[in-house]
């Protein structure tokens, strides 16, 4: 390794365990944008819309780029207790098997601990109704309890993240947030380095992702952007892919996935620019499977997008595995990406480019007018 | 502060609404009875009534003039500085039911469900059909002539017609067209504090939201009485991308628990013990900022709440947050036994409480939510 990929592998392990380390089941993501603003703290103007996405626009000469990484990893809500033993019943939030689960540590946003357990039945995996938070609190330790010694009850509609610990195996990164954590520190880590950006550039952090691509939804109306990449993670053999790709062998481009088909011209741009960035693409076919690009690539009129994601690796539990190599090159193909690599506004055909430029600019003096 | 100076008491909840809407035949697709019901409650109440492309009900009242914004704005969710947020709120007209995909030569007509039930409730029931509501019954062979074993097995709904008593083909569509729909035969009751009736999800909530139209809200509204939210959202999807609020408040009536069987633990909410607040459902994450001023509205007015067990069901809610830029969205619930299923009961208490935290809820969303 030179130098200079060494310190910025440094870089990046840096952003990525303050990432990892942050509490943001679906719709509870205020610490990761808390995190996500220090980090790219006077990289551009930030705002944050209605379902908790966070927006950051970096303004420049060109067409308007969405990137897009979702900052929710999975957690759990509570939906009944038994006040006695302090046990309660929990419903997943974010794409997760019952099983993989069972004996997670959990953590509420106000520091409670708590664990999963399940009402053992042998020989079958078990089902989220077969799922039990064990808090510990029942009603004697309820009445003794205070804020301030983490024993308050749990009320309905609590929500718990897993209560990671992160950590760094040899090359590898394995953690229970590594979806889309890892791909939250890629963007940060691109826009950082990227030198002479040729698009007009708006990276969205997106919210509730793991319940249906719902902060994508709503946050590429909101820019209106006219080509988009998604940053994501995607596990081997969940449920299925039909391309195999491995571990430490670069990032993958998505040629389908659910709700989702390349459009070519994007796919083109992302080869270029991995070419000129020497880094190593693999492809990612997979059914029943799929990220924010469903909802992105189908906004308003639709927008050119393309996936780019991450290869990771199921520990079986709640953790998975990235390898360190491909985080650092998803990050070298997007900076390639904005520095217009691939190709950037020239690229487009002519007419093309003065429709959508025309329709930015008067985008832009109706929201001066409205504001 | 003209339009929108009102500042006393929460309206009444009006009964008499919940009566006739709770009466009348509306199946997902055919709300049409529904909607002249709830637009004669209101005509005289609000700025503007219309009905949109898809059929839902829609009235403004303090909106003209309030510089709300328009469907392609950007906004992140806070009202502009110096003017009030506008809140949309919305209750569904349709109800699940049926509709009649063919007439056999017998005179038997077969159907199929529009929305989620059960089909274990069908058996035996009586049926209003079509716009004339001729009567009809699921009929099945009388225990005399039933085996012991076939008394345990429960019949598919694909299995089951509804017999209007036509002695043919010919006969039956004198009275019956494929494509009409059909309704439980249920007439609202009432004794006691408990109220019975069909289709209270969501009748109940398109009578709190007529009551709450009765007086002038503390800020701009939209009211929208949906159509087919039981087949798919469908109603407030189009309406929400029209209305573009600032803020969003579904009503609803929802499923209560506590019936026989279900654990202490599993049975609530209950009836009787107040709205119902949704943290989360299969479509919505609820704003927090928003479900927290309700809690805090609820306790301020000793209004006793409850909490919708997470991660079931869905709601026109769900829709109306993602529209747009995206709608910060919350849904009020009166909780009702036996929803989607011939007889429902609520608690007219809960009903009243309902209005009640509404009302006083957009009060402290004009105080607050301006600010930001």
């Amino acid at each position: 390794m030179s130098p200079a990929s060494l310190k910025s592998a440094a870089a990046l392990d840096s952003l990525l365990q303050p990432l990892l380390a942050a509490y943001g089941p679906p719709g509870r993501e205020s610490a990761v944008r808390s995190v996500l603003r220090r980090l790219l703290r006077g990289a551009g103007t930030w705002e944050e819309d209605a379902i908790g996405n966070l927006h950051l626009h970096r303004a420049g000469e060109g067409p308007r780029l969405l990137l897009a990484a979702h900052m929710d990893a999975p957690g759990i809500i509570v939906t009944r207790l038994d006040g006695e033993t302090g046990q309660a019943r929990l419903s997943i939030l974010g794409g997760r098997r019952p099983a993989e689960l069972v004996g997670a540590p959990l953590r509420f946003e106000d520091g409670r601990a708590a664990i999963v357990s399940w009402d053992r039945k042998e020989g079958a995996d078990p089902e989220m109704d077969q799922l039990l938070v064990e808090t510990g609190v029942g009603r004697a330790a309820g009445r003794r309890a205070t804020r301030a010694n983490g024993s308050r009850p749990l009320d309905v509609g609590d929500v718990a993240a897993i209560d990671d610990r992160p950590a760094r195996l040899g090359d590898y990164w394995c953690s229970a947030n590594l979806d889309d954590r890892a791909g939250c520190a890629a963007l940060v880590h691109a826009l950082t380095r990227a030198r002479r950006v040729r698009y007009d550039v708006h990276a969205v952090f997106t919210a509730q992702s793991d319940l249906g691509a719902r902060g994508a939804t709503t946050g590429t109306f909101g820019i209106d952007p006219e080509m988009a990449v998604v940053v994501d993670v995607a596990h081997l053999g969940e449920p299925k892919e039909t391309s195999g790709f491995s571990l430490g062998k670069g990032p993958c481009v998505t040629l389908k996935e659910q709700g989702f088909l390349a459009h070519p011209e994007m796919l083109e741009r992302v080869r270029k620019a991995a070419r000129a960035a020497r880094v190593p693409l693999q492809y990612l076919i997979r059914e029943g499977e799929g990220s924010d690009a469903r909802a992105v690539r189908a906004a308003r009129s639709g927008v050119p997008t393309a996936v780019i994601a991450i290869p990771a690796r199921r520990t079986g539990g709640v953790g998975s595995l990235v390898h360190a190599t491909d985080l650092e090159q998803t990050a070298a193909l997007i900076a390639a990406i904005l520095e217009g690599a691939g190709g950037a506004a020239g690229e487009r055909s002519k007419s093309k480019r003065t429709k959508t430029k025309a329709r930015a600019g008067a985008g832009r003096t109706k929201r001066g007018g409205r504001t | 502060m003209s339009a929108n100076g009102a500042r006393g008491a929460a309206p009444a909840f009006r009964e008499d609404f919940l009566e006739s809407l709770s009466n009348a035949a509306g199946v997902s697709g055919d709300e049409h009875r529904v909607r002249e019901i709830v637009a004669a409650a209101v005509r005289d109440r609000v700025d503007t009534l219309e009905v949109d492309a898809m059929g839902s009900l829609v009235a403004r009242i303090g909106v003209e003039g309030a510089g709300v914004r328009n469907g392609n704005a950007r906004t992140n969710g806070s009202a502009r500085k110096g003017r009030l947020p506008h809140v949309m709120l919305c209750a569904h007209m349709d109800e699940v039911g049926f509709m009649i995909t063919a007439i056999e030569k017998e005179g038997r007509l077969r159907f199929r469900r529009a929305g989620g039930i059960d089909p274990r409730v069908l058996v035996g029931q009586v049926f209003r059909v079509g716009g004339a509501g001729v009567r009809g019954v699921t009929g099945i062979l009388p225990p005399h002539l039933v085996s012991h074993t076939e008394e345990d097995k429960v019949i598919a709904a694909d299995d089951l017609y509804i017999d209007i008593g036509a002695s043919s083909r010919e006969d039956a569509m004198r009275h019956v067209a494929i494509g009409d729909t059909a309704v439980f035969d249920t007439t609202y009751e009432a004794w006691g504090s408990v109220r019975k009736g069909k289709a209270f999800d969501d009748r109940a909530g398109c009578a709190v939201l007529a009551s709450l139209v009765q007086e002038r809200p503390p800020v701009p509204v939209t009211a929208v009485w949906s159509v087919q939210e039981e087949v798919g959202l469908r109603g407030a999807t189009a309406a929400a991308r029209r209305v573009a609020p600032d803020l969003a408040i579904v009503l609803e009536g929802t499923a209560s628990g506590e019936t026989p069987g279900a654990g202490p633990e599993e049975s609530a909410p209950r009836m009787g013990g107040g709205p119902t607040l949704t943290v989360h459902d299969r479509s919505l994450m609820a704003d927090a900022r928003l479900v927290d001023l309700l809690r805090r509205t609820a306790a301020e007015r000793r209004i006793p709440t409850q909490w919708k067990r997470p991660g079931i069901g869905g709601t026109d809610a769900g829709r109306i947050a993602l529209s747009g830029a995206g709608v910060p969205s919350a849904v009020v619930s009166v909780p009702c036994r036996y929803i989607h299923a011939p007889a429902a009961y609520l608690d007219v208490r809960d009903a009243r409480r309902t209005v009640e935290l509404v009302w006083h809820a957009l009060r402290a969303i004009g105080k607050e939510w301006s600010e930001s």
